[in-house]
């Protein structure tokens, strides 16, 4: 394919990008999509880490992904099978008890019953109030954010429309959203639970992957937006066999088959600009690649600080850019073991509990001491930890009798008060292993390799600026109209003919491809439009 | 016996006393019911050790309504503010941050530190201004109910979106970041300096049981900038006579109106008769009735001791409930023999006429509060010290002194062996060793000390949980959700029953403004009748 002046460029292959780079393509637009590693996928491809042993090296589990992209995209009939597991969540106590989640609200109601009876009759209750309250907050996720200074007729009827489905929640109910969104997560959960173990499981999902712990205000917008793209408490764990990392290859399948050219090994140093309008890019190997719109996959910090000549962007905006925050505090260690680890309280058929995710969380103390060291730059000394086993969704990522255990860690602060992450990897998984050994005694033991992604290695290897997987905190100042900065919500930006498809723009959380879809959708009005890309 | 009012007032505190003024200046006849032999509530002036006057809790004046001062005469009732000027910060290194209410000083000071600070502290004390203009007029205004479909609530909410719209872009920009961000990361966009980001930053947490780090704690920088703009008077100051003198001000504008005041007067119980609030009873057993009764208490003791859960719709008990308090804060009230003296500035210099903020830097703020979070009082606490008797010679002997220490993080719910009447002592230990590290000489000059801890703040003046705002001002808790969600309007569930105190907006602080907007709601609405 030739590129020229009409190309449209894709920068990054990540799903966000495949997913609008799809749109594009299906539209007759023909994108090229630019990957700088060897691999498309961005956060979510299957590579080898030991001899034998693959895992999906970033994330180990599915926003879930929107069900329109699923079948846009046609995923199923590109042999991802997703999975559902049940139960979908174990989260380990001190007490060597562990909590297992079903997918059904009764279930998991008896399950907390020798917890606290009066948290078990309130469990269903939770649920049906976050799944109504997720359901409204999920027609958000699908809006482009309106303009605040003129919104358009369009713009207006849609925020009308989200004024009315408000009014429908009831006082009750949408006066709850109005309270529980800056709220601190750690007193919404203990407005319905008392079991500590229960309120910090509930609690995770407002603070993986954010510089928060579970009383930082604002926490409770992120659980709600949670709950808007999967609203069962502490996540449905849905995931793929082969992990997420089969779901980008797929997608990537999809976008080929619709006509995107994608190349990897393509790492892009420039994007140029001439009179405020894009004209195209420059590789690392310094080739140039000629386009009348260029889609950036990256964050917003890399796109607009890094790949963009400062002349050619308004000081303000800059100014605003380099304010957007990007403290990243997650760290990623994979494990080839030599066998599935033994849990504390996991009666029965263990493999059928840890198909989904197993929760190192006791407690909001916990979290929360996790999170103060972070505040000083030293990683937590008792960390906060999610773990799956992709193994045992699909065998043939380790070999015969053998298992792959994917761990998030977190709080280790990209900034580091002292030194810096080279050489610390070692340090960091026998923290993983040490904390563990707690609730699997002999883990140690079992472990015959590991991979250890920093969060140094996110910003280096992945291109996460600041190590952040969120491409920016999710705090109230950088949602919804705010996401990257405000007057620029829309996926389009202050250089005509650019624009911002990744996670870094709204909704942003989590593996959903909403960022991704809903930028398409923009990008493709503009042309439709016949009138120059740029804002205003 | 039993005599009948158009409305009483239930508490004498600055809020109550402000809304008696002005419903008895619109012909009401009103009486107020206060439990303590002195008026004033948590502004009080108290003589606890012979010849020196206490400003007992509250002991600045920032926020007072201009329009208050104005339309009650304040002035001719006796009400002075003094100038407190500047905030001298000792740092641990033997320096000093001293900035002060003269721009171009305070620039040198600065650029002292940091060069580029010096410019950025100019652009945002301009910014800060704008967007305080922006906030004021919410101050006056009655919380519309977002919920309803009732035609004001939504002129009003249109109103505040099209002041939004008229923000140029910048403003809004900053708005939206002050209501939801941190008080650190707002400040680390505009500022370097690690000890002038701890001192701007502790008026975000001062009476919240949050740190510098916490979202939402941006907000508050604002209120030191709004203070200015009304050109009354500076964003701090003190009260001649201490801030007694304001209540006593106050009350004197509410008699001369025609207001009753009764001082030990405890009220057991608001009557009420087919739920309609007609009267209180009195601990003595006496009653009085009355037409409306205004609660200036904060929810938990209006409507959980006085009311009663029994009178009030399930749901609203269970907000009442919800409703955070969790004071953070403790008071020490020093007598002093001299004046202390601070190895980085030594001397009986101007900074001594200021306030003295004990907060090296944000890492030193934050800890402070995450040894509170897990119920442990801050062993290297935040303290914001005044001596008022630098600048009103009427409160000590002379040659003697008062000083004042405001300390965080004190938690009401202390886990530490024996509670708050086992640490008392304790915690005031701690405070005086947290600031004789930046001014040695001050245990030798003590002559006597009054230590209040968050418990003693609900012992003596009733603030539930010793918070001084009467519940959190959090983003939860502010506009519309304040004190309940549907119930923001100083009305309650009870017919004829308004609240009137701090837990209704705009909340806390010697401000008046609730006790003024809710005056306004209660006229109105029996005008209507």
């Amino acid at each position: 394919m030739k590129a020229d002046g009409r190309t449209t460029i894709v920068i990054g292959a990540g799903h966000n990008a495949l997913v609008t780079a799809f749109y594009l393509a299906k539209a007759g637009r023909k994108p090229i999509v630019l990957e700088r590693r060897h691999v498309a996928g961005g956060c979510a491809t299957s590579e080898e880490f030991a001899p034998g042993y693959r895992a999906t090296t970033l994330a180990h589990t599915l926003g879930p992904l929107r069900s329109s992209i699923v079948s846009d995209l046609q995923l199923e009939r590109r042999g991802v099978k997703f999975v559902r597991p049940d139960p979908r969540l174990v989260s380990l106590s001190p007490d060597g008890r562990a909590l297992v989640f079903s997918r059904d609200a009764a279930r998991t109601a008896q399950a907390i019953q020798p917890f606290s009876t009066k948290d078990a009759a309130r469990y269903p209750e939770f649920c049906a109030t976050f799944a109504r309250l997720g359901a409204f907050l999920s027609e958000l996720l699908e809006m482009t954010p309106p303009s605040i200074d003129a919104p358009s007729a369009g713009e207006l009827w849609e925020l009308l429309k989200a004024g009315r489905k408000f009014r429908a929640l009831g006082k009750r109910e949408s006066f709850a959203l109005l309270r529980w969104g800056p709220m601190a997560v750690a007193d919404l959960v203990a407005e319905w639970f008392e079991t500590d173990l229960l309120q910090a499981a509930v609690a995770t999902r407002a603070i993986h992957g954010t510089a928060m712990g579970p009383w930082s205000a604002g926490t409770g917008a992120i659980l709600l937006l949670g709950a808007a793209i999967d609203p069962l408490p502490g996540g449905s764990s849905v995931s793929a066999v082969g992990g997420p990392g089969a779901v980008t290859r797929a997608m990537a399948e999809a976008a080929r088959e619709a006509g995107a050219e994608i190349r990897t090994g393509a790492d892009v140093v420039r994007i140029l600009v001439r009179d405020g309008v894009v004209t195209g890019v420059v590789l690392a190997d310094g080739s140039e690649i000629a386009a009348g719109a260029v889609v950036s996959g990256a964050d917003p910090r890399h796109t607009f600080l890094r790949l963009i000549d400062p002349v050619e962007l308004e000081p303000e905006f800059r100014t605003r850019i380099r304010n957007y925050r990007t403290p990243g505090t997650v760290a990623k260690v994979n494990f080839a073991l030599r066998a599935l680890p033994a849990f504390k309280g996991l009666a029965g058929d263990a493999a059928a509990s840890l198909q989904g995710r197993v929760l190192v969380a006791p407690g909001i103390d916990y979290l929360e001491r996790a999170f103060d060291a972070s505040k000083y730059g030293d990683t937590s000394p008792a960390p906060y930890l999610d773990v799956a086993f992709p193994s045992l969704l699909d065998p043939s990522m380790a070999p015969s009798g053998r298992q792959v255990m994917s761990v998030h860690m977190q709080y280790a602060p990209f900034a580091l008060r002292n030194g810096s992450w080279q050489g610390r990897e070692d340090t960091l998984a026998a923290l993983v292993l040490r904390t563990l050994e707690a609730y699997a005694p002999g883990i140690t033991s079992l472990v015959e390799h590991q991979q250890v992604i920093t969060p140094l290695d996110l910003q280096q290897v992945y291109g996460l600026t600041g190590g952040h997987i969120h491409h920016g905190e999710l705090a109230l100042d950088q949602l919804f109209t705010m996401r990257p900065t405000l007057g620029w919500a829309d996926y389009r930006t202050p250089v005509e003919g650019l624009y911002l498809c990744g996670s870094g723009t709204h909704p942003g959380n989590g593996l959903t491809g909403a960022s991704g879809q809903n930028a398409a959708r923009e990008i493709l009005k503009g042309a439709r439009r016949n009138q120059p890309a740029g804002h205003q | 016996m039993s005599t009948s009012y158009d409305v009483i007032v239930i508490g004498g505190g600055h809020n109550g006393l402000v809304s008696a003024a002005y419903l008895a200046r619109a012909g009401r006849k009103v009486l107020v019911l206060e439990r303590r032999h002195v008026l004033g509530g948590a502004a009080v002036t108290e003589e606890i050790y012979p010849g020196f006057k206490y400003s007992v809790a509250s002991y600045v004046v920032s926020l007072l309504r201009p329009e208050i001062i104005r339309e009650l005469d304040l002035p001719r009732h006796g009400l002075e503010i003094l100038p407190l000027d500047g905030t001298f910060t000792p740092m641990p290194n033997g320096d000093y941050l001293w900035r002060v209410n003269d721009h171009a000083r305070t620039r040198r000071e600065i650029a002292r530190h940091s060069r580029v600070d010096a410019e950025a502290y100019e652009e945002y004390g301009k910014a800060m201004i704008e967007m305080g203009r922006f906030v004021k007029p919410i101050l006056n205004m009655t919380p519309p109910d977002p919920t309803s479909l009732n035609p004001r609530g939504l002129m009003d909410l249109a109103f505040l979106g099209r002041r939004f719209q008229a923000l140029s872009d910048q403003d809004k920009y900053n708005q939206v970041q002050l209501m939801t961000m941190s008080a650190v990361d707002f400040l680390d966009q505009w500022f370097e300096t690690d000890v002038l980001k701890a001192t701007m930053s502790a008026s975000g947490i001062i009476g919240t049981f949050l740190g510098v780090r916490s979202p939402g704690t941006a907000y508050v920088l604002l209120h030191h900038y709004m203070g200015e703009i009304d050109g009354a008077f500076r964003s701090w100051g003190l009260s001649r006579g201490g801030t007694g003198a304001i209540s006593n001000s106050i009350a004197g504008a509410a008699r001369e109106a025609g207001v009753e005041i009764r001082t030990e007067t405890p009220v057991s119980r608001i009557l009420i008769k087919d739920g309609a609030a007609v009267g209180v009873v009195l601990e003595s057993g006496d009653y009085y009735t009355a037409n409306v009764v205004a609660s200036s208490l904060d929810p938990r003791q209006t409507f959980s001791k006085l009311v009663g859960e029994d009178n009030l719709p399930p749901d609203f008990v269970a907000d009442v409930k919800r409703y955070k308090y969790r004071g953070s804060s403790g008071k020490v009230n020093l007598a002093l023999d001299g004046l202390p003296e601070f190895t980085a500035l030594p001397g009986a210099g101007h900074h001594l006429r200021g306030a003295m903020s004990i907060s090296p830097s944000v890492d030193y703020m934050e800890r402070a509060y995450d040894e509170a979070k897990y119920g442990r009082y801050s062993r290297e606490p935040y303290i914001d010290i005044v001596i008022p008797s630098l600048t009103d010679p009427s409160v000590a002997p002379p040659g003697k002194h008062v000083m004042s220490c405001f300390v965080q993080y004190a938690p009401y719910h202390l886990k530490e062996e024996g509670g708050w009447d086992a640490h008392r002592e304790r915690f005031g230990d701690t405070v005086i060793d947290a600031i004789a590290k930046y001014a040695p000489n001050i245990r030798d000059i003590i002559l006597h000390r009054q230590v209040l801890t968050p418990l003693d703040i609900e012992r003596v003046f009733g603030l539930s949980e010793g918070n001084i705002f009467q519940g959190e001002l959090t983003l939860e808790q502010l506009f519309f959700l304040r004190p309940a969600p549907g119930w923001a309007q100083y009305k309650t569930p009870v017919q004829g029953l308004y609240m009137c105190g701090s837990a209704t907006h705009p909340g806390g602080g010697i401000m008046g403004a609730p006790g003024r907007n809710a005056a306004m709601r209660i006229i109105k609405e029996t005008n209507r009748k």
